[in-house]
């Protein structure tokens, strides 16, 4: 009991049950709003900002030739080392000078996608891109070479991102795949 | 030898009471998908969505989960006593459903027979709903006891404890209707409340809506809904008495749960809100079933918006409502009840 004694104040409130309604008139608000579930993954998909640092991708230039010199720099910068760069010589036009990869690999398990790579690299050619469906059922995915990381992600960079887009879930022989339709998007808060 | 007419009429009863508890059966399914629907709202969530359109299917779901699941008799526990809690705790909920009038009569189409929407019509109907309602509190008891677990039969004690507090205050609720109808048949409750909305029990002023507030509460605690669910009150006694079940008795006891919950919304509406009588004179006609319908429903959903809102009463707080401020409002609204009956 309250030290004050007898308050009227805080009786008629008890007796109106008005805190009771307080509290109900929050709840109903809340179940009358939207809800902010994201139907995931085969509803809705959150498409991420280009700042996003998600799996890796290796670049070309506009005529098709690597832009990966095979520097190095991004194997020195990994606190992790993860990245294994082996270069050697090659003039067939295959990257945009005459020293190009012949190894590239990028240990996904150690990596924690701190974006040092991509800060280091000279040429632009390695980007972490906004692919973060990253989960296999063996150690298949775990190692990524220069041939899965030439591939152009299906997110391009045209796009800003930062919004719900539809989706699909698809099953094939090879895994489980969340294709999202780019062009239906809406903008939500998260 | 009976007459046609005599064995019609079992017949007719026997129909009555097949259709109800098949109704009864049914209901809980609805109810456990409104339920998590309405909590997933209330938390900005969506509740069930995967099994069918907005999750429809999700209680079929569960209860294929629950007939195959495994049906566990704790090491030591009293066999006997274990598997016959469930049913002690369901039939009474069910046999409650015997006095409770859902609608006067409708003629059917095609035998061409007036058909009261109710099994009996008691004299006494308030008096033994009360009675074979309490009785469902052994189920919980036993159910706790027989477990041979300590938080069953905490769980089992608490809601003893519970029973004896608030049935006092229920019981006076009911007598304040009683007063207010002149009656203790549900029926003739509410043939006394027809007429506009004004007429209903709860607007009975100044004393209608305390009633209606004490039985509410007194209700809540005595179907185990929050805020007053301390027999499985999760954060302290894993589960309560249901700790040890699984499988289908752990559905019998919810079946209970979710009926005794449909009881006393029903109950609420024939006491105070004018059973299926229209709030208001409509010039369409609307059965009067719709309206008994649409107002346990509300009733419901309200229980449900209550367990969603407020948090869980602590054990001595739970004792102080129903002693020191639920029976002495009630024994106060009983003399203004009486004085205004004279």
């Amino acid at each position: 009991m309250s030290k004050k004694g007898f308050d009227l104040f805080d009786l008629v409130k008890k007796v109106l049950f008005t805190d009771f309604v307080k509290g109900l008139t929050v709840t109903l608000g809340y179940n009358i709003s939207k809800s902010i579930t994201m139907r995931y993954p085969d509803e809705e998909k959150w498409v991420p900002y280009r700042r996003f640092r998600g799996m890796h991708t290796l670049n070309r230039d506009e005529n098709g030739r690597e832009l990966c010199v095979a520097c190095e720099l991004c194997a020195k910068a990994c606190p992790t080392g993860c990245i294994t760069v082996i270069p050697m010589e090659d003039n067939t036009g295959r990257g945009i000078s005459d020293r190009v990869a012949q190894v590239w690999t990028v240990n996904v398990v150690r990596c924690l996608f701190c974006g040092y790579c991509e800060d280091a690299c000279p040429t632009r050619a390695l980007r972490l891109g906004r692919e973060f469906e990253l989960a296999c059922t063996d150690f298949s995915c775990t190692l990524k070479s220069r041939e899965e990381l030439l591939v152009p992600q299906p997110i391009p960079e045209s796009i800003p991102g930062g919004y719900v887009v539809k989706s699909k879930f698809e099953r094939t022989p090879q895994g489980i795949k969340v294709v999202p339709e780019l062009s239906k998007y809406k903008k939500r808060s998260i | 030898m009976p007459d046609i007419a005599t064995l019609l009429a079992v017949l007719l009863i026997v129909v009555k009471v097949g259709v109800v508890t098949m109704i009864l059966f049914g209901l809980p399914l609805p109810l456990t998908w409104l339920e998590r629907k309405v909590a997933g709202h209330i938390q900005v969530r969506l509740g069930p969505w995967r099994v069918g359109p907005h999750g429809l299917l999700q209680p079929f779901a569960d209860m294929i989960k629950l007939l195959f699941k495994e049906d566990i008799v704790p090491y030591k526990a009293d066999k006997l006593l274990f598997n016959l809690a469930p049913l002690l705790s369901m039939v009474p909920a069910f046999a409650v459903f015997v006095a409770i009038p859902f609608g006067d009569s409708v003629m059917v189409p095609f035998i061409n027979k007036e058909v009261t929407l109710y099994i009996s019509d008691m004299n006494v109907g308030i008096l033994y709903i009360l009675a074979i309602g309490g009785l469902s509190i052994y189920g919980i008891i036993l159910g706790g006891w027989a477990s041979n677990s300590k938080y069953a039969l905490l769980g089992g004690l608490r809601s003893a404890a519970q029973m004896i507090s608030y049935e006092v205050a229920m019981s006076f609720a009911a007598v304040g209707v009683v007063m207010m109808s002149n009656s203790l048949s549900l029926l003739e409750m509410v043939k006394s409340q027809s007429g506009s909305f004004l007429n209903w029990n709860i607007f009975y002023l100044p004393v209608g809506p305390v009633w209606f507030a004490i039985f509410l509460i007194a209700g809540l605690a005595e179907i185990n809904r929050i805020p007053f669910d301390l027999t499985e009150d999760e954060g302290t006694l894993a589960a309560g008495f249901h700790t040890e079940y699984s499988g289908m008795k752990f559905a019998f006891f919810m079946l209970a749960e979710y009926v005794a919950m449909v009881t006393i919304s029903v109950l609420s509406v024939v006491m105070f809100f004018g059973g299926w009588n229209a709030p208001l004179q409509v010039p369409v006609p609307i059965p009067p079933i719709f309206w008994f319908v649409a107002k346990a429903g509300a009733l419901i959903y309200f229980f449900m918006w209550i367990r969603f809102t407020l948090p869980r009463y602590r054990y001595d707080q739970l004792m102080t409502i129903g002693w020191k401020i639920l029976i002495p409002v009630a024994l106060v609204n009983l003399l203004v009840t009486g004085f205004m009956r004279i």
